[in-house]
């Protein structure tokens, strides 16, 4: 009996290391690319026109990043990325809550059919409405606005349909209970199934503000006035052809200085994130 | 202060009538309990006192104030809820002052509250702790609480001791009685738990198939049964039916007549019963003694033995085929198979006539 614990203990220490190994490996075969992308922006581009791999080597300078700050337009690309994808997730919260909340626990009439008209917005892809989307942006005079770069990423069947189950697994024991507790709909809505949503709001503030981060199509079209360029149009404008090696460093410190913000979203959200990712969001 | 009345209320859902013209009347401080089988409408009647279910006909009061259009935060009831229903992202301490908040009582005077009820409860350092942190009776003392601050007069108690272990069920139930002592105010429990029921209740009111059958203290409930239902959910074991044959027996009692022929006086008057096609009678085993053949008004086999320490229960086949429940001391020596006598204690008789109503043996002089 004991020797069968030990020996299960021992099994089960292996089974974690050969998945810690992995883990491991993984991460670096991940954070490789990433490393030489930094390092290469820490190299003159001069030095890197005759190798790359003189990465490795001194002299490392931090010039492309000083070029970065006072060159381009990169600050205002930043903060229009910012504004945009934190002003989009908001959106989608906010849309998506008070939408699930409604499909979950009003009755009106149409209510099944207007929830499967919803989720039929899951399947049409943007390609399908860009063209149009663009026409509609335009006779209302939207682009080259903050409006017209967030709006469309408000309409979130997926948020929708993540609120409506969240809000459906909470007992309605709960609203009976606040109800007792003399609490007007909206305080039941606002101070007591609100806060238990929180993973859900994470989860999907979380995969909004990256999605709107790292989008492309739709700010590229939308907004065509370099002042309202985010960081992904600003930075792929400044590169002229992809077979470029001009500037490559450069263009790496760009790329580093896009990734920042997705970076410190990440070490703040890391618990979220994880949960949300392996799918148990408690 | 007034009691709690309802009158003539119904409830349907769709075209399906779950409460059917149900009136009740609750004394204040009264500790009444909803008995009942599973989707009798025992949890709807409660929540339409509540104002969780709207109510289709009928009124419903509390005190001297008609409260069946009123919101449920203003009809001054408290719930306590089978699953708790606690605010998971509150602290318990801001569980139990969420609705003393909501009605703007001055802090302080929520903080005494919170702070006393705790204290009775046993509950105060756990005040700061969230639902999550707590065990299962532990949240049901912190619903509790959140029913107590709010000084209620109608505690409402659905089922709440329904999710907790044997032991903490004994207790949380004497609990609730203690509870009910200190506080001013009336009770509903409900429960499909007859021992709870007997146990907690000033008076029981026995439900079934969206009706009530019958109001009465445990007691009453037990031994005169108003019918054959709550004849037969009440009391473990079941109490025993057979069909029987009615003649006149002496001093204007009637005698009955069994399927296997014996014949058993009752303490039924004659005149006291309706005209009925039919009757069936009904007996608890405790009126069902054991002993050796030929010395009681019936005789079988014993099919099946269940010794309970204090007594045992022998389950006799009788001549005719069907199967009684009758009682033994608990040292009993009967055997399977064993012939055994039975003897019927007329006393314990109940005659049930062909709409299922219950006849009893008179009480001292006063006829049913
Ligand atoms: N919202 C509803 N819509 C339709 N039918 C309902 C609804 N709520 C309850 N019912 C029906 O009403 C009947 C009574 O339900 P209720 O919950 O009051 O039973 P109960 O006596 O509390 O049972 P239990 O002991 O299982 O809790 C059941 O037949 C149930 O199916
Ligand atoms: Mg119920």
């Amino acid at each position: 009996m004991a020797a069968q614990l030990a020996s299960g203990a021992v099994g089960r220490r292996l089974g974690d290391r050969v998945i810690l190994a992995a883990t491991i490996a993984l991460a670096i075969v991940m954070v490789l690319p990433m490393l030489w992308a930094v390092g290469l922006s820490l190299k003159s581009n001069a030095e890197l026109l005759v190798d790359t791999n003189s990465v490795l080597k001194a002299p490392w300078t931090l010039r492309n990043y000083y070029d970065i700050l006072i060159g381009s337009g990169v600050f205002r690309w930043l903060l229009n990325s910012i504004i945009v994808s934190v002003g989009m997730s908001l959106g989608v919260l906010a849309l998506s809550s008070l939408a699930g909340y409604g499909f979950a626990r009003l009755e009106f009439p149409g209510r099944n059919v207007i929830f499967v008209l919803v989720l039929f917005g899951l399947a049409i892809p943007e390609q399908a409405v860009i063209l149009v989307r663009h026409q509609l942006f335009s006779d209302l005079d939207l682009h080259n606005t903050y409006a017209g770069l967030m709006l469309p990423g408000m309409s979130a069947p997926f948020g929708v349909f993540l609120m409506t189950q969240y809000f459906k697994a909470i007992p309605t024991e709960v609203d009976e209970a606040a109800m007792l507790d003399n609490a007007s709909r909206f305080k039941i809505f606002w101070r007591v199934l609100l806060p238990m949503t929180l993973p859900a709001q994470a989860t999907l503030g979380i995969f909004t503000f990256l999605h709107a981060w790292n989008d492309y199509w739709w700010p590229l079209v939308s907004g065509t006035n370099e002042q309202m360029y985010t960081l992904t149009v600003g930075i792929a404008s400044t590169q002229m052809n992809f077979a470029e090696s001009a500037g490559l460093g450069y263009l790496m410190a760009q790329a580093v200085f896009a990734g920042l913000p997705i970076l410190i979203v990440y070490m703040f959200f890391q618990k979220y994130i994880v949960r949300a990712v392996s799918g148990a969001a408690t | 202060m007034p009691g709690i009345e309802l009158k003539n209320v119904t409830k349907t859902f769709g075209a399906a009538t779950v409460i059917d013209d149900v009136s009740l009347s609750i004394r204040p401080h009264e500790f009444m309990v909803f008995l009942g089988p599973s989707g009798c409408g025992k949890s709807t009647l409660l929540r339409m006192i509540a104002g969780l279910e709207s109510v289709d006909a009928g009124e419903i009061w509390i005190g001297d104030r008609r409260v069946d259009r009123l919101p449920p935060g203003e009809r001054r009831v408290a719930m306590v809820f089978q699953h708790y229903a606690l605010y998971p992202h509150m602290t318990v301490r801001e569980n139990m002052s969420f609705g003393l908040r909501n009605v703007r009582l001055p802090e302080a005077e929520i903080d005494n509250r919170v702070t006393a009820a705790a204290k009775m409860l046993e509950i105060t350092h756990l005040l700061e702790r969230k639902p999550g942190q707590i065990s299962g009776g532990q949240r049901q003392r912190v619903a509790i609480g959140r029913a107590i601050v709010k000084e209620p007069q109608l505690f409402l108690f659905d089922e709440p001791l329904s999710n907790l272990d044997a032991a903490l069920r004994v207790r949380t139930r004497l609990e609730i009685a203690q509870l009910h002592q200190r506080v001013d105010a009336a009770m509903i429990f409900v429960t499909h738990d007859q021992v709870e029921a007997m146990t907690l209740a000033h008076r029981i009111v026995v439900m079934n198939n969206r009706r009530i059958e019958q109001i009465g203290t445990p007691m009453e409930i037990y031994s005169r049964p108003a019918t054959a239902f709550v004849a037969g959910f009440v009391g473990t074991p079941a109490m025993n039916f057979t069909p029987v044959e009615l003649s006149d027996g002496p001093n204007g009692f009637v005698a009955a007549r069994l399927p296997d022929g014996a014949i058993v006086t009752t303490r039924i008057e004659a005149s006291s019963l309706p005209a009925s096609k039919s009757f069936k009678l009904g007996i608890r085993a405790e009126s069902l003694d054991i002993c050796p053949v030929g010395q009681g008004e019936t005789a079988g086999v014993a099919q099946f033995v269940e010794r309970l320490g204090d007594r045992t229960l022998v389950y006799v086949r009788l001549s005719d085929g069907s199967t009684i429940v009758a009682e033994d001391a608990g040292n009993s020596r009967v055997a399977i198979n064993d012939s055994v006598g039975v003897k019927i204690d007329g006393g314990g008789v109940h005659l049930f006539d062909d709409q299922d109503r219950g006849h009893h043996a008179v009480l001292d002089g006063s006829a049913t």
